[in-house]
């Protein structure tokens, strides 16, 4: 074993001669949520098109449930959260779509347009609320991540 | 004398007229309750409640024998693919399925047939009967038990037109030869009746009519009076309504015998009970014994007297055949068929008695009891069986060895509690009230509120947490001797479990090793109020009292509690109300209400983040380092141990990828266990997770976080040139800014070459095929 790790270090060194690093500041990593998936899941696929069409056939209960049950499949995923605070929105939950919206942004790593989406989201219910402050605040904080 | 006799003539004719009023009154009395019982009468049906159902997907992680054993709880035949829904066929790696028709909240879902493919403990693939590709195909959940009225009476209503033919003609046969056209009772069924006395033949004095008067509206006295009451009552029924409308309300009233604590009533539930299968696809033979069980369910039970059964059975057989109920070939078919009975299970009301509890009580806050037990409402949970298996087997079986490991073995045993929930939308998953899960009574999981010990310990941290300017999980915090003062108590002196103080040591050390003194006077820092205020915003309504010695779980939760708690943690710093049900609906279907999936976002990202990689520490070098003989290190699984003085209580609470859940175990009165958290509550966690192959614990790490490389040895920003070097998450701007001595310029290189190694090592290890 020792053989192997002396003899792979050797090949490793020829390999890459070590090069003083440009920066050796710790950079910002890639952030740790999971990579979507290569072929979107079908599944998932399904029922966001079952909760679209619910949605709009005035049906937000049913709408919210298919998204309950494609989050019980991908628990991760930023858009279905956002589509249910989108839902709890219409349904007049402005508490819910807030705290939702912010769900999904803790799922939203790079995905910069959508993290200002939720942030609009919650600007919009903020305003239904009442509360104006928190409502700027919000649309300022959308503009700050996707100007 | 004379006198007299118009007086006593006047007596009796008042009295003939008293009589006939009497009677006539009286029988419009019967009339009366006749029609309002039977008209109002509606069978009152329980509550059932279902388990969640398995949604397939291609992608799902569920081995292929875990379908297989979902779909034969659910009664699904292994058979060869032909014939009608409720079957299954299977290849290696593949699985045709013939679903049955199920109507879930949101709506009918037809029979149809799925293929399901599997590779390397996944679905791969789900198709059609043509071929085409299946998004998701949702298997109709487990029925796990109801609500059930007065008597614990259980049945399913079937119409008249479902129940097969065969059935029908062999209960005229025994029953009541001229049912069809009696007017409610039957003289030469009373004389037969009477001379039934002396022979072994079938027949009884009662027709069908006056059997259900009996059970409907009578008590089960024998007297005269009482008969001459049914028969009357038969009269009426008939003349009010037709026969085909008593038949049907016959076939639902009829008893069918015990299943333990339930009343099996009615055709349809016989059905299912024994034979598993809908009313509609009993066979002659079948419908041959559960009728010949009418006459006495217990002297006729198939199942504790099976050779009297087949008698019974063949006997109705014959009498069905010299009815012409069925033809002589029928009848020798029949006739040679096994009993046939499907494998008793015998559950009784529910085989999960402590998680219908739950639903029973979160349902009690919508719900009128009446309608409950009356109504027939579908009841849809969250309950995952496969996940309340491997719980209660993981805690039965340790408990056991516990209890042998104690030589001195004390009676009653240990007790113990597990909840497992989903941490993203708190759904309860399994509910487990003590050893023996089958036990209806005292519920530990919900009812036994027992100090929890260091399981506080994490709202500490968290409140510290909170404010990244004063603390990190690099922060040195003191774990040296720690003296509480307050006025009007006594001191309060906090000890480490290793009797030992550790002195200065870093924040997430501190947690990790769950240090006591450093946790007290951290607590105390930062506030008691402040801490507990916290303990309250993550989900624990009880009261909490304001003392110092709370800090350290001098204060009673429930595991439910705990559960609830440390689900806001694992969720983010959302919290959830922890949930059994999904949907309920009316017995059609029809929707009445949905528990929707709330959150509420109640701390910031950042410190419940920094808090939940500490609880990870936890378990990778820890207080729960034991875990890591359970599950691989890759899980990443964060929690926290907990033991309470003199070992009283064994708590162990944390999470994975996809699962939270909380073990609690001790005695019932109190008694020192002399069990830690770590070397009891922790192997049951383990045990339980371990089976349901647990996904890795990624946190979201939110924008404000960054990952700094720091030297163990200074605590200052190192590099990989820095022995045993870690990246250590901090608020952006609160890591530390000075470099270690060990870091230089190498760093960067060195990194560079070690992943060539690691490049280079797989590719040898391939070579020699390691």
């Amino acid at each position: 074993m020792r053989l192997v790790v002396l003899l792979a270090v050797l090949l490793a060194g020829c390999a890459t001669p070590p090069r003083p690093p440009p920066e050796a500041e710790p950079k910002p990593e890639a952030p740790p949520v999971a990579a979507p998936t290569p072929k979107e899941n079908i599944a998932i696929a399904g029922l966001m098109d079952s909760a679209r069409t619910e949605a709009a056939a005035g049906n937000l209960a049913g709408a919210a449930a298919s998204l309950e049950r494609a989050l019980r499949i991908e628990p991760r995923n930023p858009r279905l959260w956002h589509e249910l605070a989108r839902v709890r929105l219409k349904q007049g939950q402005h508490a819910q779509a807030e705290s939702v919206a912010a769900r999904s942004n803790s799922w939203v790593g790079e995905d910069k347009a959508l993290r200002a989406e939720n942030w609009r989201l919650i600007s919009e219910s903020r305003n239904a609320r009442g509360d104006q402050e928190g409502a700027k605040a919000a649309l300022e904080a959308a503009s700050r991540v996707a100007p | 004398m004379l006198r007299r006799r118009p007086k006593l003539w006047k007596i009796v004719r008042l009295a003939l007229l008293a009589t006939v009023l009497a009677v006539a009154g009286f029988t419009f009395y019967l009339d009366f309750r006749v029609r309002s019982e039977f008209e109002g009468r509606r069978f009152a049906l329980p509550a059932r409640i279902y388990a969640r159902p398995l949604e397939l997907h291609a992608g799902l992680r569920i081995a292929q024998a875990d379908v297989e054993d979902e779909l034969r709880s659910l009664g699904y035949r292994e058979a060869p693919p032909e014939g009608d829904a409720g079957w299954f066929s299977k290849s290696e790696n593949s699985l045709i399925i013939a679903l049955r028709p199920f109507v879930f909240w949101d709506g009918r879902q037809p029979a149809k047939r799925v293929s399901v493919t599997f590779e390397g403990g996944k679905v791969v693939a789900l198709r059609d009967a043509t071929g085409a590709e299946l998004a998701l195909a949702r298997l109709e959940p487990l029925a796990i038990g109801g609500i059930y009225p007065a008597g614990n009476e259980d049945r399913v209503l079937v119409r008249l037109a479902d129940v097969p033919k065969h059935f029908v003609q062999a209960l005229i046969a025994v029953e009541d030869r001229s049912y069809f056209s009696h007017a409610g009772f039957d003289l030469r069924g009373l004389a037969r009746a009477a001379r039934s006395v002396f022979s072994d033949k079938v027949q009884g004095g009662s027709t069908i009519t006056q059997q259900l008067v009996k059970n409907f509206f009578l008590t089960p006295e024998r007297t005269l009076q009482r008969k001459f009451t049914e028969l009357l009552m038969a009269v009426l029924l008939e003349i009010h309504y037709d026969k085909t409308e008593i038949l049907e309300t016959y076939l639902n009233e009829i008893y069918f015998g015990q299943d333990r604590d339930r009343a099996i009533h009615g055709v349809g539930l016989a059905a299912q009970f024994y034979f598993g299968k809908e009313v509609q696809y009993l066979t002659a033979a079948e419908s041959a014994l559960l009728v010949g069980m009418v006459r006495g369910p217990a002297i006729y039970d198939p199942y504790r007297h099976p050779q009297r059964a087949l008698e019974r059975r063949n006997l109705v057989l014959r009498e069905t055949r010299d009815q012409k109920g069925i033809t002589p070939d029928e009848y020798a078919d029949a006739r040679s068929s096994p009993l046939n009975v499907s494998k008793k299970t015998g559950t009784g009301t529910t085989p999960y008695p402590a998680f219908l509890q739950l639903v029973h009580r979160q349902l009690r806050r919508d719900y009128d009891e009446a309608d409950l037990r009356s109504e027939g409402l579908r009841i849809f949970t969250t309950l995952d069986p496969r996940v309340q298996d491997a719980a209660e087997t993981a805690l039965a079986k340790r408990l056991a060895q516990y209890d042998k490991e104690k030589r001195f073995g004390q009676q009653p045993g240990l007790e113990g509690a597990v909840v497992v929930t989903d941490p993203q939308s708190g759904e309860v998953q399994a509910l487990v009230g003590g050893r023996d899960p089958r036990y209806r009574g005292y519920n530990r999981a919900l009812d036994a509120a027992r100090p929890v010990g260091s399981l506080l310990k994490p709202a500490i941290y968290l409140t510290a947490l909170s404010e990244p300017a004063r603390y990190t999980l690099l922060t040195p915090i003191d774990d040296g001797p720690f003296v509480w003062k307050s006025r009007g108590a006594p001191d309060w002196e906090p000890a480490n479990y290793d009797k030992k103080f550790h002195g200065i040591v870093p924040l997430r050390t501190a947690l990790a090793q769950s240090y006591n003194a450093a946790a007290a006077r951290l607590g105390t820092d930062l506030g008691i109020e402040r801490v507990l205020d916290n303990v309250r915003r993550l989900g624990v309504d009880r009261p909490l009292r304001p003392f110092a010695s709370t800090l350290l779980g001098a204060v009673e939760l429930s595991p439910f509690e705990v559960a609830q708690m440390y689900q806001t943690i694992a969720s983010g710093g959302f919290r959830s109300p922890l949930r059994a049900i999904r949907d309920v609906t009316t017995q059609e279907g029809r929707p009445l209400s949905r528990y929707q999936l709330a959150v509420e976002q109640v701390f910031a990202p950042e410190p419940i983040y920094l808090l939940a990689a500490a609880m990870q520490d936890v378990v990778r070098e820890g207080t729960a380092q034991g875990l890591n003989r359970f599950l691989p290190p890759e899980t990443a699984a964060a929690g926290k141990t907990g033991t309470t003085d003199e070992q009283r209580d064994a708590w162990f609470a944390g999470f994975t990828g996809d699962r939270l859940g909380v073990v609690w175990i001790g005695y019932d009165d109190n008694r020192a266990a002399r069990l830690s958290g770590a070397a009891a509550a922790l192997p049951i966690w383990g045990d339980l997770m371990s089976v349901l192959a647990p996904e890795p614990l990624v946190l979201a790490r939110p924008e404000r976080i960054e990952l700094v490389s720091i030297d163990p040895q200074t605590g200052l920003r190192g590099g990989t040139s820095c022995p045993g070097a870690t990246e250590v998450p901090f608020v952006q701007g609160s890591a530390p800014s000075e470099r270690a001595p060990c870091s230089g310029a190498m760093d960067a290189a060195v990194e560079v070459v070690g992943k060539s190694v690691e490049r280079a090592k797989s590719w040898l290890d391939r070579l020699f095929g390691r």
